[in-house]
């Protein structure tokens, strides 16, 4: 006889287990792109064009305009407050709450999976209360998580109230905002240290680091916070490797770049070194160096040589359950069939960099390459400034010349070991490198012969 | 500190054309090429890559004998350039004075290629980075063949020390419980290289068929490996195809290699056995005094074998 085994869902689940692989960071930038998303949704913001070139960065004043997400946290509270154009009632009541997306709900470009929102609420804090208003109306959505927890019989406990509250007259106006209290022991912790503010204001640069101060402002506890650079290099010297490829019937597009690093106070930087990997314009990996982009695995392993190398692999799709990001949106899925192709893409543009890095660093150190006459060249660039360049192969204006067939050999020795080679040959008047010369001839001559 | 052993620079050592083992793995290589090009693979069409050195034996043959008119040949001793350009030996052959890493991300995508990696080094985490790249760049239909140099990478070493060697430079791709004794080191090889084509392969809509795994000595002992990446037209095309009944064909890299031996013979040994040839198992010439197992290699071989009289191309 056939029996029906128990499979539901316990609130637990989502309380506990879900939110334990978290970080307050993770939790802070899926709220972040909630507010993103409802830039998407109310004012058609769109980031799924490569590199959002036509969006002109504002000027200082223009900047103060442009919509805003505030974080602010003290020990007792955490708060999110953007006006980026609000959530509406009608997707309060179906969508938002709810875990997991409905087939078909097309809610923004950076909502992916319908769990960031919760997720980060039930991380942060007991008790939320979350307020939005659009020019259709507003809803306030006050829950206590413990009190909600125990009641976890029949599907009307999985039910968050929602109280109607009126709307905004202006869009600018129309916006969200999340009181999180009663904080968990965890955030509290994160709080006291006195570094959470700078760990917040790196995250976020770099993760908005292409979008930020173009379409939204984002501050933390009253601060500015600043979009990371990606330090991409130019010269009239080097082509840099560039490729555009598309899958899924071209509904994910693919942008490759690599190419030469921009010096950071005339040095190149290791930090920033490495591939970047973009999800809509997201920044979900950051100068990796890792096996996952490729390093050790097609390419040699990151070596410090390799500190000259930069590379961008942008995915852009409307459908952004295409794109090959994790579910924190903080990292790639190695596995994903639309990464691993475009991985193998990435080795061959990356070629052409691994190559003029490893001349420029011969093994041999009295050699001076031409490649770093050419490094020393290279100035900074904009990202921007590669949407509308066609697919070239990484080059550069390689001097004949500048092979040369010899090498120079050069190192200390004795001045008593010399001198005892000099009373061995009977050659009183030869100099220490004449007698060098001699051993080195010596010993080609008698151990590898042609 | 372990001695590891320097690259051979057999141009230097060994003039090309006098390799016998070398020669018949070129005659089977081009025998099998024939077969493929009957079967419906346009070979006279292919792009050949090859590191052609100083002596441009393979393009020789492979234009002579398949009709290949474009050709390049990447050198990356800049010490030789001159020499390698001098004795290009047709008009159309490019040289590419690089690194072959530099070359293979720019081969053509609108061309089937057969692309020859003929190392006289080790296995390496180069020469890997190299074969990943190629499974990453080759169109289907297109061939690749590897050849590297198989005995212990270190000299006075140990297994331990070679095995060490192997997980320093290709660790990612040795398989678990390998043995690293020397008789198992052209094994280790093949193991390894096998794996580093299936995991740059596995992403692409394509798949590797192997066809060649060819052991064989002049002096040092060297492992050819290759195959074509087929898309399922090719794939159809390869399984019907008579190049799979010749018997040096290894469609599967974990079957022992296909080993080349040439038996010492003189002028008239040969033209006396070859009057034999194909000869039953066991079958040994009455008039001199010859192993089974040299007959046995002879008769694998006897169509391959050079005659140097016509060699010097």
């Amino acid at each position: 006889m056939k029996q029906l085994a128990n499979a539901h869902p316990r609130k637990r689940f989502f309380l506990e287990m879900f939110t334990r692989d978290l970080s307050l960071e993770d939790c802070v930038l899926d709220l972040i792109d909630n507010s993103v998303d409802a830039l998407h949704r109310t004012r058609h913001l769109d980031l799924s064009p490569p590199l959002l070139a036509e969006l002109e960065i504002p000027k200082q004043a223009a900047k103060a305009k442009l919509p805003s997400i505030e974080v602010v946290y003290t020990d007792l509270e955490f708060r999110i407050t953007d006006n980026c154009g609000g959530i509406e009632r009608e997707d309060a009541l179906n969508e938002v709450f709810s875990f997991g997306h409905s087939a078909g709900f097309k809610g923004g470009q950076l909502g992916v999976y319908g769990i960031g929102l919760k997720r980060a609420l039930f991380k942060i804090g007991k008790h939320f209360r979350v307020e939005s208003k659009t020019t259709g109306g507003g809803f306030v959505a006050e829950l206590d998580v413990d009190t909600w927890a125990k009641a976890d019989e029949k599907p009307e406990d999985w039910t968050i109230p929602l109280e109607f509250i009126p709307g905004v007259n202006a869009d600018a106006a129309a916006g969200t905002s999340i009181f999180i209290t009663r904080l968990t022991d965890e955030v509290k912790m994160r709080i006291k240290d006195k570094t959470l503010e700078a760990a917040l204001h790196t995250a976020i640069g770099t993760t908005y680091a292409v979008f930020m101060d173009r379409c939204v402002r984002i501050r933390v506890n009253g601060k500015d916070v600043r979009p990371m650079e990606i330090p991409v290099g130019e010269s009239a010297a080097v082509t840099p490797g560039h490729k555009n490829i598309s899958f899924e019937n071209g509904k994910v597009e693919i942008k490759l770049i690599a190419t030469l690093a921009a010096r950071i106070r005339g040095e190149w930087s290791s930090e920033r070194a490495g591939w970047y990997v973009l999800c809509n314009n997201r920044v979900v990996l950051a100068a990796d160096k890792s096996e996952l982009t490729g390093w050790n695995s097609g390419m040699p392993k990151f070596h410090s040589k390799y500190n000259g190398f930069i590379g961008l692999a942008f995915f852009q799709s409307e459908s952004p359950g295409l794109l090959p990001w994790t579910t924190t949106k903080r990292g790639v899925n190695g596995d994903s069939v639309v990464f691993r192709e475009a991985r193998v893409q990435m080795l061959l543009v990356a070629r052409g960099i691994i190559s003029f890095l490893n001349e420029m660093y011969p093994s041999d150190l009295y050699e001076q390459p031409q490649q770093r006459e050419i490094a020393d060249a290279i100035a900074p660039s904009e990202i921007r400034s590669f949407a509308t360049k066609p697919s070239s192969d990484f080059t550069f204006a390689r001097r004949v010349s500048a092979l040369k067939p010899t090498v120079r050999v050069q190192f200390d020795a004795k001045r008593s070991d010399v001198e005892r080679i000099r009373r061995h040959l009977r050659k009183s008047a030869w100099g220490a490198s004449r007698i060098a010369e001699s051993t080195f001839n010596y010993f080609l001559e008698n151990e590898c012969p042609k | 500190m372990p001695e590891i052993v320097e690259p051979t620079k057999s141009y230097l050592s060994v003039h090309y054309e006098l390799r016998s083992a070398k020669q018949v793995e070129r005659r089977m290589l081009i025998d099998a090429l024939h077969t493929l090009g009957e079967d419906g693979f346009r070979i006279s069409d292919y792009q050949y890559t090859g590191m052609g050195s100083i002596y441009f034996v393979d393009f020789v043959l492979f234009h002579k004998l398949l009709n290949i008119t474009d050709m390049r040949s990447v050198e990356y001793d800049v010490e030789i350039r001159r020499r390698v350009r001098f004795n290009k030996p047709f008009t159309f052959v490019k040289i590419f004075i690089n690194d072959v890493a530099d070359v293979i991300p720019k081969l053509s995508v609108r061309k089937r290629h057969l692309l020859w990696m003929d190392y006289d080094s080790f296995l390496s985490e180069k020469t890997a980075i190299d074969i990943v790249l190629a499974c990453s760049r080759l169109t289907p239909g297109s061939i690749l063949l590897v050849t590297v140099d198989v005995e212990p990478p270190i000299r006075n070493g140990n297994p331990q020390k070679w095995k060490e060697y192997f997980d320093e430079e290709v660790g990612h791709y040795v398989p678990p419980d390998e043995s690293f004794a020397k008789s198992n080191l052209p094994r280790v090889n093949i193991d390894v290289i096998s794996n580093v084509i299936s995991s740059a392969t596995a992403p692409r809509g394509v798949e590797f068929f192997p066809l060649f795994s060819f052991l064989y000595r002049d002096g040092h002992q060297m492992l050819t490996m290759g195959g074509m990446f087929v898309a399922e037209d090719e794939k159809k095309r390869m399984l019907e195809s008579r190049v799979l009944k010749a018997s040096y064909i290894r469609t599967d890299f974990g079957a022992k290699p296909c080993e080349i031996k040439v038996p010492t013979l003189t002028r008239k040994e040969r033209i006396f056995l070859e009057g034999s040839m194909p000869c039953a198992d066991g079958w040994r010439p009455r008039g001199f005094e010859l192993d089974e197992d040299d007959v046995r290699a002879y008769r694998e071989i006897y169509r391959f074998f050079p005659v140097y009289a016509e060699l010097f191309l």
